[in-house]
């Protein structure tokens, strides 16, 4: 077996010296450093991705307990009296209410989708290893990069409430720290989806499918 | 635009899965998936550059109509309260929370601004194949910004804090809350319609 650690999938652009263009999609040989198009600095494979992708998604998970703990909404009405809400109080307080379709939003967006993220992210840097099922973790990848953005709708809402809620003795409303921690939660997945490169996936593939190839061959065959 | 077809480049590489491919000629309405890992490479759409164009000079004048006008107005016990667009970004800097009001800003008005603005520098002198100074730097900044930009995101905050307040107060949508979901129509059309391997293309075939 002489498959090295860096090996590139030999079907690939990479194996051939070509980078694609970031920005631009042009291909062009590695070795110019700089898009001829459009001055990118030019990478075979995103630097440093995974160890960019595990250290940003460590820190959101780290992020994710006060983000939770923490209220993100503090409510205080000379009505009802003074209330905290967490991110998982606002949704049991929706459902209560009977807002079904409200909560299950929040739901989805604020909690659901935050671990989702995360769990994929680790799945798809596990993935960038070992070189399984490559297409279905492409197609994970892309959902991952596409859906991360929702999950700032809950930021959305406290800036909102705050913004327009200003009835004086009635109601005030203010923002919470969890609100804070929460934003960065989604900004930190959202940079740790963008910085994992999913051609990782297909070179280890490409390098999986080398080594079993080589274990198969019968060696005493004549 | 012309409808012969054109090249994208010479060869293409999948972004996802990196296979090489020689770039097949693609007519207006085609696109062409990877075999390998289902990714869109190049989509062209019919008259895309008009397309695009017209749709940001709409997302442009939505833009301003939202940023004008009052955006939701509350009326709880004679009391009114209205907010401007801005006011949500105001308000958390008001409570002590400055940096979460800029991140809101950035997302809901500075990207947008910006991917809007951006793109009229680029597009509007493509059709007299001209190309302006700093375009395709301006350009690398649009398509970095397009991650950034949640005034989709957004809406659904406004929905959601609507069925929130509802039961407390009476809310009213302004004449920028229709404006902004124009904004939203207009700028998701415009990003889908423009191909950034064909615009580079355009842009490299223009002189400066």
């Amino acid at each position: 077996m002489t498959a090295s650690k860096t090996a590139f999938d030999p079907a690939s652009a990479a194996a051939r010296g070509l980078a694609l263009c970031h920005f631009c999609a042009q291909v062009q040989p590695v070795a110019h450093a700089h898009c001829a198009r459009c001055h990118a600095a030019l990478h075979l494979r995103k630097p440093h991705s995974l160890q960019r992708t595990l250290a940003l998604t460590l820190g959101a998970m780290l992020l994710y307990l006060p983000a939770n703990l923490l209220p993100v909404l503090n409510v205080e009405s000379s009505v009802k009296g003074n209330q905290q809400n967490t991110i998982l109080s606002g949704v049991i307080q929706f459902w209560q209410d009977g807002d079904y379709p409200v909560a299950l939003i929040i739901f989805t967006a604020s909690i659901v989708i935050p671990i989702a993220k995360i769990i994929s992210i680790l799945i798809l840097c596990r993935a960038a290893q070992t070189g399984r099922r490559p297409s279905a973790m492409t197609r994970l990848h892309r959902i991952t990069d596409f859906v991360g953005r929702w999950s700032m709708v809950d930021v959305f809402v406290v800036a909102i409430l705050v913004g327009v809620v200003q009835l004086g003795t009635v109601m005030t409303v203010t923002p919470g720290g969890g609100a804070f921690a929460f934003a960065a939660v989604v900004i930190l997945t959202m940079l740790a989806a963008h910085s994992f490169d999913p051609r990782l996936i297909w070179d280890a593939a490409a390098r999986r499918l080398n080594t079993a190839s080589h274990r198969n061959r019968p060696d005493g065959a004549a | 635009m012309d409808s012969a077809p054109i090249l994208p480049s010479p060869t293409l590489a999948c972004h996802d899965c990196d296979a090489l491919y020689t770039a097949p000629a693609v007519a207006e309405g085609e696109k062409i998936i990877c075999a390998r890992c289902g990714a869109r490479l190049f989509a062209r759409w019919p008259n895309a550059l008009q397309r695009a164009t017209a749709l940001v000079c709409a997302s442009a004048w939505f833009f301003v109509l939202a940023n004008i006008f009052p955006f939701l107005s509350l009326q709880a016990e004679y009391r009114e309260s209205g907010m401007v667009l801005g006011g949500t970004v105001s308000g958390l800097e008001e409570h002590g929370f400055p940096l979460l009001g800029a991140l809101v800003g950035v997302f809901m008005l500075g990207a947008p601004t910006l991917i809007i603005g951006g793109l009229l520098y680029v597009l509007v002198p493509l059709f007299h194949h001209r190309r302006l100074p700093g375009a395709g730097r301006l350009y690398r900044a649009i398509l970095e910004a397009r991650r950034w930009n949640m005034v989709e995101v957004y809406l659904l905050g406004v929905l959601v804090s609507l069925l929130k307040l509802g039961k407390l107060a009476t809310l009213s949508l302004g004449t920028s809350f229709w404006a902004f979901v124009g904004l939203i129509v207009c700028l998701t059309a415009a990003l889908s319609a423009i191909d950034h391997r064909e615009l580079w293309s355009k842009m490299e075939g223009a002189s400066r």
